[in-house]
């Protein structure tokens, strides 16, 4: 008989065609539960590793999806406060939106976006160790995941508005604004605990050179 | 209101692409414009992989700007070279299978007919000669047949330009090209003529030199889809890499074209006339100019 | 006031499990319908073919009566397929159905729309495919179903297709899920025949589809992103593009593994096993496990336990299940509806290792032949050769 061993999401990079971890056994969380590196946590527990993850490792990015980045509905404009305010908490924190999922021509600005199509040209461009995937339709961001784990080392979070992702490092189910601010708690409990943040003290979100610059009203050509 | 979806959350928009933020900000949506305000706003389309002087790219160019409402517009294609530049268009644009662009649009229409019966919807269906006239030739006759409300515009090459240039349903007799080593042995398809006789409300046949006619010529189709029929509308839009026309020479071979067999035609049912006719008086209103 | 707003919404818990129940003897074909008429369906299209027609020419007149919200029949069935296609991704609740060359007809739609992440409800009224032409039953399609990336259930009976009817739409829009649900039935077996079918009061029906809460955008200008390309055309050549389709189809496989909960908690499981602890199981699909039920109890008579196992779910494939139950099993044999043997090729890849039971290679009819339960008894009783 044979028997099978538990399978672990951990960061990559996993290799060529990591299995997607639905088909590993790996099962979504309830509402109230999270899921850590492929394991069923309570939603405490998974806020806790989050934080852990987000102030220890290199340039943390918030990816905001479509769901967040577009005010379409109401309690749109309350999420996104809610992960404005998270990414305040993070020092040395960046956005970097993925406002649709077209494959983009000719090729995308890893400053300005993060694609669908070719997420780790962002992930490897911008060395991120650590992200926070929220607001971007379940779909696109299983693909998404799936191939930052295969070809990266960055450690992937989901704040899922629906029932979470199994390929992300960490995942909440179900996340609204309530668990988003929890996100935000535990960062602030650990830094008062006395975790030190990869990048520092300094709180405040830093634009990327793309944004910098059409902030300031220059053209920008990407690398 | 679909113009929702187009407004930035609070305190994203720095973090916007520089492209978004220009469709936002200087977008055609939500507005009548004009083919003169013509780098005054951020296109719908912009950067696309099509050749260089290409037809196509500037027949679907011109015809994003004639849409009256892109805002509440869905496009539809398939294989073939426009939909390389339509998915980066700022409009929804569905990809489907070979040959199903005109049942995926009788399904979309009737769908959002459904969901949003007081919004007027539009559909397009933008596909090249051989998605119309050869492997989708049935659901286009049959979506004309059952009188689905939409326009269906033929981006017609006369050629399959996308697969590298094989003989399609709309290349002209004695043509050579792949698969037709002899010349093609059978007249091109007469698409007009079909569509006059499945009953097609609003039908135009025409090519890209005429820039404000592309726009209004859409823009007539689109209305006329919307409220009364199927529209049709038939652009030459050469392959100039099958053909052999060099990139400054496009025009002219539109225009040379355009003189021989490909000369403007526009016929359209009493209905849609008289209904377009109360579309244009009422845009001339001294209240509907101010808002224009 | 048209009928569906007549009805009553209630949840698919209290539709499926708590509300009261009347018997009615009817055919497959109306039991599909009564669940059509209480699935809170918005549109159907099909395109006439025999033994489906039965069904959708019902479904037709739940139309006129105002219970579905638009319906036509269509060209044919790439046509009625790819309205499907369009259909489902404006948000609305979809329904079509076909029968063997129908099928085959239309397969490049129906294997695309996993892909393009699209929930609906696809009624298959098994039929003979190869040549020469044949209205009879024979459930060789569902062999290139398999491979298509659709949740694929199997039903027993008229009551099953009642059943899994309506649990499909509910199954097919879960976010998590996000994927056509195909019902299938042996044609004639079960669409032409009559069976007492348990079905709650027609006055109500499922909540409709939230299309907001599925995994991808709705094409309808009211959801963001403005810039839906959602059928993304990958069609550069370079490693990440590949990687990225690789991924997509990694991701039709992960959504049919995620089926599974639901299946589990809507039909009672994806197997259902009689006489778990018989040497000798049978395993079927469809209207073969009607008959093996029947070898069971003639079987019985004759001093001899056999066991059964019903599969219900084809895709996701209850693999753990089978290998649990067949784990004491000395031999298994799995009568088909087909030419091919497709349930027995999926029964050995999946107990390839696991199981030390002989696996026989048969027993099958097709072409319109039904399964007499002397032909599994015999394959019980004198051993064909394996």
């Amino acid at each position: 008989m044979k028997s099978c061993t538990p399978y672990c999401i951990t960061t990559g990079p996993a290799g060529l065609l990591p299995p997607a971890a639905a088909c590993c056994g790996i099962v979504l969380p309830e509402k109230g539960q999270g899921l850590v590196e492929g394991r069923l946590v309570s939603e405490e527990a998974a806020l806790e590793v989050m934080a852990q993850e987000l102030l220890s490792r290199k340039n943390p990015t918030i990816f905001p999806g479509p769901l967040v980045l577009w005010a379409w509905k109401e309690g749109v404009s309350e999420k996104a406060a809610s992960v404005l305010e998270l990414a305040e908490e993070i020092p040395g924190v960046r956005i970097i939106p993925m406002p649709d999922y077209r494959p983009i021509y000719p090729k995308i600005d890893p400053e300005a976006v993060i694609n669908p199509c070719h997420p780790n040209l962002t992930i490897w461009y911008n060395k991120i160790e650590v992200c926070v995937f929220v607001g971007v339709h379940c779909h696109f961001a299983n693909i998404t995941l799936r191939m930052i784990r295969a070809g990266t080392n960055c450690y992937t979070i989901t704040l899922c508005h629906s029932a979470g992702h199994e390929d992300s490092m960490a995942s909440l189910p179900f996340c609204d604004v309530e668990q988003v601010r929890a996100l935000t708690e535990a960062v602030r409990r650990l830094k008062r605990q006395g975790l030190r943040p990869r990048h520092g003290d300094a709180c405040g979100i830093q634009l990327t050179h793309a944004q910098q610059a059409v902030e300031a009203g220059l053209v920008w050509r990407p690398a | 209101m679909a113009l929702k979806t187009l407004k930035v959350a609070p305190g994203f928009m720095r973090f916007m692409p520089k492209e978004y933020q220009d469709l936002v900000e200087k977008g055609p949506f939500g507005r009548q414009i004009k083919l003169s305000e013509l780098g005054t706003f951020k296109e719908v389309l912009e950067e696309h992989p099509m050749c260089e002087g290409c037809a196509m790219a500037l027949f679907i160019r011109l015809s994003l700007i004639g849409l009256p409402n892109p805002e509440h517009t869905i496009i539809v294609g398939t294989a073939g070279c426009g939909r390389l530049a339509l998915a980066q268009a700022a409009i929804p644009f569905v990809y489907g299978n070979y040959c199903d662009t005109n049942g995926v649009a009788s399904g979309i229409k009737r769908g959002l007919a459904i969901r949003f019966p007081e919004q007027d919807k539009d559909v397009v269906v933008m596909a090249g000669d051989g998605g119309i006239a050869d492997i989708g030739f049935s659901q286009v006759m049959h979506a004309w047949f059952r009188k689905e409300k939409f326009t269906t515009v033929m981006l017609d090459n006369e050629v399959y330009g996308n697969t590298g240039g094989q003989e399609s349903g709309m290349t002209c007799r004695g043509t050579v090209v792949k698969m037709a080593p002899t010349g093609k042995q059978f007249e091109k398809i007469d698409m007009i003529g079909l569509a006059q006789n499945a009953g097609v409300s609003y039908i135009a046949r025409l090519t890209p030199t005429n820039p404000g006619r592309v726009v209004s010529t859409i823009r007539k189709a689109v209305l006329v889809a919307r409220k009364i029929g199927p529209a049709y509308v038939q652009a030459y839009t050469s392959c100039n890499i099958e053909y052999s026309i060099p990139p400054d020479r496009v025009l002219d071979d539109a225009r040379q074209v355009e003189k021989e067999r490909y000369g403007y035609l526009e016929i359209m049912t009493d209905e849609a006339k008289s209904y377009l006719a109360q579309v244009e008086a009422e845009t001339r209103t001294p209240e509907a100019v101010a808002t224009v | 006031m048209i009928k569906t707003e007549k009805q009553r919404v209630v949840t698919p818990e209290y539709l499926f499990f708590e509300a009261p129940r009347t018997r009615s003897y009817i055919t497959g074909s109306e039991a599909a319908n009564e669940a059509v008429r209480r699935g809170n369906v918005d549109i159907a299209i099909a395109y006439p073919i025999t033994p489906q027609s039965e069904t959708m020419q019902q479904v037709g007149e739940l139309y006129a009566e105002g219970y579905l919200r638009d319906y036509y029949r269509a060209e044919d069935e790439v046509g009625a397929f790819a309205a499907m296609s369009g259909a489902s991704r404006t948000g609305v609740r979809c329904l079509t159905a076909s029968s063997g060359p129908g099928l085959m007809r239309g397969l490049e739609t129906v294997a695309s729309w996993p892909g393009h992440r699209l929930p609906l409800v696809f009624l298959i009224m098994c039929r003979v495919i190869n040549a020469p032409l044949s209205i009879q039953p024979d459930n060789l399609e569902l062999g290139y179903m398999l491979l298509t990336g659709n949740v694929v259930l199997h039903a027993e009976n008229q009551q099953d297709f009642f059943d899994y009817t309506l649990a499909g739409f509910v199954i097919s829009e879960k976010c998590e899920v996000t994927l056509p649900v195909a019902v299938a039935v042996d044609g004639f077996f079960v669409t032409h025949a009559r069976g007492w079918v348990e079905m709650p009061s027609a006055d109500l029906k499922l909540p409709a589809r939230e299309c907001y809460s599925e995994a991808v955008p709705m094409i309808d200008n009211e959801n963001p992103p403005i810039r839906i390309a959602r059928d993304a055309p990958i069609q550069k050549s370079n490693f990440i593009s590949y990687q990225m389709h690789a991924a997509w189809q990694q991701e039709i496989q992960a959504a049919l593994e995620r089926s599974r909960q639901w299946i589990t908690r809507y039909l009672g499981g994806l197997i259902e096993v009689v006489n778990p602890g018989a040497e000798t199981m049978l395993i079927a699909s469809g209207s073969a496990v009607s008959q093996s039920r029947e070898a069971v109890r003639q079987a019985e008579e004759a001093g001899k336990e056999v066991g059964l196992i019903k599969i219900k779910s084809l895709r996701p494939f209850p693999g753990e299940e089978l290998r649990q139950a067949c784990a004491h099993a000395k031999r298994i044999i799995v009568p088909e509806f087909n030419c091919i043997g497709w349930l027995n090729r999926e029964v050995r890849s999946t107990l390839y290792g696991w199981v030390d039971a002989e696996i026989a290679d048969g027993p099958r009819v097709c072409g319109g032949i039904t399964m007499p339960t002397e032909m599994i008894l015999e394959w019980v009783f004198e051993g064909k050769p394996l």
